[in-house]
């Protein structure tokens, strides 16, 4: 519907905020739609359309959602695990971002459904990278799945659940 | 004993031979002796002669004697079976002589016969003083040779028969001593025995009893006072298993069941109380007779053994307590250092972001100083970034769990070459690897991180405007491999060999030569994870050695 992509990123750290707006400014000269949420529950709102967020033209849904590991209230783990349940968004391409290269880490957000995980590079030059190669490959290259397509798997996961 | 007895019995039993020689009579030297001999007191040789002639026809010994007197000398060195003698004799007379033989008391019962010639008148009083001497007969002269032969004969016989019955009272006699001694004898060596068993009883360190079906000890040796503190008496008053711990009752109780109604020997181990209300462990070995209605009980105090054993048992615990402690501890650290990595980061991308959007945006604002000034927040920024990211990685190499196996050295070599690739091209460095390289007994990850640490530090450390040149090769051991690593670099002098591989020891200035101190650090902790060591060997402007040494891959 609407002509740029929309990138959400759920980012506690407001330094980090500024800096990811200014490496992705420097990344890309395709104008993407920055939303940006501050935790995790914030995140499930704004994906949810609940209160303030119910206005889609305002608050369209992202095509790419970048999930910082560690945040407030609830992690970003909990927020895809959340995600991948929801019908309507259980499609939608989830980046971890995040300064945590534990295994650990990394397992659990693979095992909850995660597209990529990457981890945030000190220097500035590398993050301006990175964010040009993720959007490139999720935004641009990456094949995404027609609209029609969600429509038709959710009401078939309504169905299963039914069962269940 | 018993070889003293029988050198006893051997003269007796030739004794034995000698009286039965003189039984049977058989001719021999030594008859005479064994000839009876009679006595004949009379001052007259002509009633001496007629009696002698008598006597003679006997066969026996005949021994005269002229007066009483000789009479009495004579039978004091000789037996006889008959005394004849005259009534009428100077000195002593017959009856004087007759009281004197039998004061003694060896002649107390010897047969005396009289012969006088008394008139009739006097013989009655003559015959009554004669019997109350002891007399055994009076006969009056003339002496009738039948009268007197069938006399003799008879004392004779009468004596024979009396010290035959003698003889043969004193060999029964002898045969019981024998006998008797013989018992004697045995039942000293079972007496003897059985005090050698006793004291086995009643020396033991070990509790030995005999308890009675009944549930009552009969018998306990010393050992149970010492051990328990009971007197004998107490132990014996009660029921024995009344002083078993109760956890231990049942036990027990099931235990005497079984040994009752069967006769193979159990062992158990039970707590038992002791006088000052303690409990001491026992090991107890019974055994029944059944036939008796006994157990025969040894029993041992196996406290220290238990104790120590509860001890080995409680620390045991008290180990897989720490130990999961310790696991749980390490968990934290793990979720700490992370946490760490990820807090303290946050800031420095921040400091370092924003530095660099200062000189980027504002630089051309900034004179030369103030951009300097912004570019040192930036370096010290990454450079601290670095110390975390070394720290954390040292720690984890300290706490990781890892698995030895096979590495093929080569093929660790190539991938630390081709991380390190960025640097020898920038450094113009030359690295030469002398293959084949050994295969070695490690961890494939910790080996290139190791690998990788000491090949940077031969790339980094050479004079200024020198280009490095490293050579790599292997030895070989019985066990080991020694990996080393040959630079041209600036060497390190003899007093620092130890100290460069403890966590932030540096020996220049971050100006210099970047790093954060920790490189060597985890090369030395990767090679101990790994059961190896390393060490070095240089000189200041002599390039350095750096060797590893690893196990071999062992022979399957």
């Amino acid at each position: 519907m609407s002509r740029t992509a929309t990138i959400l990123l759920a980012e506690d750290d407001p330094n980090d905020v500024i800096l990811f707006q200014r490496a992705l400014g420097r990344a890309s000269s395709n104008a993407y739609s920055l939303k940006v949420v501050r935790d995790g529950e914030e995140a499930i709102s704004y994906l949810s359309g609940q209160s303030i967020y119910a206005d889609r033209n305002l608050y369209p849904l992202p095509t790419l959602l970048l999930l910082d590991l560690k945040m407030p209230r609830k992690s970003g783990l909990e927020v895809l695990s959340w995600l991948r349940k929801q019908p309507q968004l259980r499609y939608l391409i989830v980046v971890f971002l995040t300064s945590s290269n534990s295994a650990e880490d990394i397992r659990l957000a693979y095992e909850a459904g995660a597209n990529s995980y990457l981890v945030k590079p000190v220097e500035f030059t590398e993050m301006v990278e990175l964010i040009r190669n993720v959007s490139v490959y999720w935004l641009e290259l990456n094949e995404k799945l027609p609209l029609s397509a969600i429509a038709a798997s959710s009401e078939g996961a309504r169905t299963s659940s039914g069962n269940s | 004993m018993t070889d003293m007895a029988s050198n006893q019995t051997a003269p007796e039993d030739e004794r034995r031979n000698v009286e039965r020689t003189v039984e049977t009579g058989s001719p021999d030297p030594r008859q005479h002796e064994d000839k009876i001999s009679i006595l004949l007191v009379d001052d007259r040789a002509d009633k001496l002669l007629a009696v002698e002639t008598v006597i003679a026809e006997l066969g026996q010994n005949l021994v005269i004697a002229r007066s009483g007197e000789e009479a009495l000398r004579l039978m004091l060195h000789q037996d006889f079976a008959l005394v004849l003698m005259d009534v009428h004799m100077p000195g002593l007379d017959g009856f004087e002589t007759a009281a004197l033989i039998r004061q003694r008391k060896r002649f107390e019962h010897i047969p005396i016969i009289f012969l006088t010639a008394t008139t009739t008148h006097d013989t009655q009083a003559h015959a009554s003083r004669g019997y109350c001497l002891g007399a055994v007969d009076y006969l009056l002269a003339p002496v009738l040779p039948d009268v007197l032969r069938a006399k003799v004969s008879t004392f004779v016989e009468l004596f024979r028969k009396t010290k035959e019955l003698k003889r043969q009272a004193e060999r029964l006699r002898e045969v019981e001593t024998q006998n008797f001694k013989q018992q004697l004898s045995e039942t000293n060596d079972r007496l003897e025995a059985e005090t050698k068993r006793n004291r086995f009883f009643l020396l033991s360190i070990d509790l030995l009893a005999i308890a009675g079906f009944d549930g009552y000890f009969k018998q306990l040796n010393p050992s149970w006072e010492k051990a328990l503190g009971y007197s004998d008496e107490e132990l014996k008053a009660r029921p024995f298993l009344e002083l078993l711990h109760p956890l231990d009752r049942e036990t027990a109780t099931s235990e005497i069941e079984h040994l009752k109604t069967g006769s193979a020997i159990r062992y158990f181990e039970t707590r038992y109380r002791c006088r000052d209300e303690t409990y001491r462990w026992l090991g107890w070995t019974a055994a029944p007779f059944p036939e008796e209605g006994l157990l025969y009980i040894f029993a041992r105090d196996i406290t220290a053994r238990r104790l120590a054993e509860e001890k080995i048992l409680s620390l045991n615990e008290q180990l897989e307590k720490r130990v999961v402690q310790l696991t749980e501890t390490n968990r934290e650290m793990e979720t700490f250092t992370y946490s760490i990595a990820h807090d303290l980061r946050a800031p420095l991308r921040a400091m370092l972001g924003f530095s660099r959007a200062l000189l980027d945006d504002y630089g051309a604002k900034m004179d030369a100083p103030g951009q300097e000034f912004a570019n040192r927040i930036v370096s010290s920024a990454k450079r601290m970034d670095q110390l975390i990211q070394d720290l954390l990685s040292y720690g984890h190499l300290s706490r990781e769990q890892i698995t030895l196996g096979p590495v093929k050295l080569e093929a660790a070599l190539d991938e630390v070459l081709k991380e390190c690739e960025p640097h020898v091209l920038e450094k113009e460095a030359e690295i030469q690897v002398e293959t084949p390289l050994s295969d070695v007994w490690a961890h494939e990850g910790l080996l290139v991180e190791l690998l990788v640490n000491l090949v940077s530090n031969s790339l980094k450390f050479v004079a200024p405007g020198v280009k490095p040149s490293v050579r790599i090769w292997t030895e070989e051991g019985d066990a080991w491999v020694r990996l080393s690593i040959q630079d041209n670099g600036i060497g390190i002098a003899t007093e620092h060999h130890q100290r460069i591989f403890h966590v932030f020891e540096r020996l220049h200035s971050a100006e210099q030569y970047p790093g954060t101190g920790i490189g060597l650090a985890i090369v030395s902790k990767a090679a101990e994870r790994m059961g190896g060591r390393v060490g070095v060997e240089s000189q200041s402007d002599r390039g350095s050695r750096f060797w590893v040494v690893l196990p071999k891959v062992p022979r399957s």
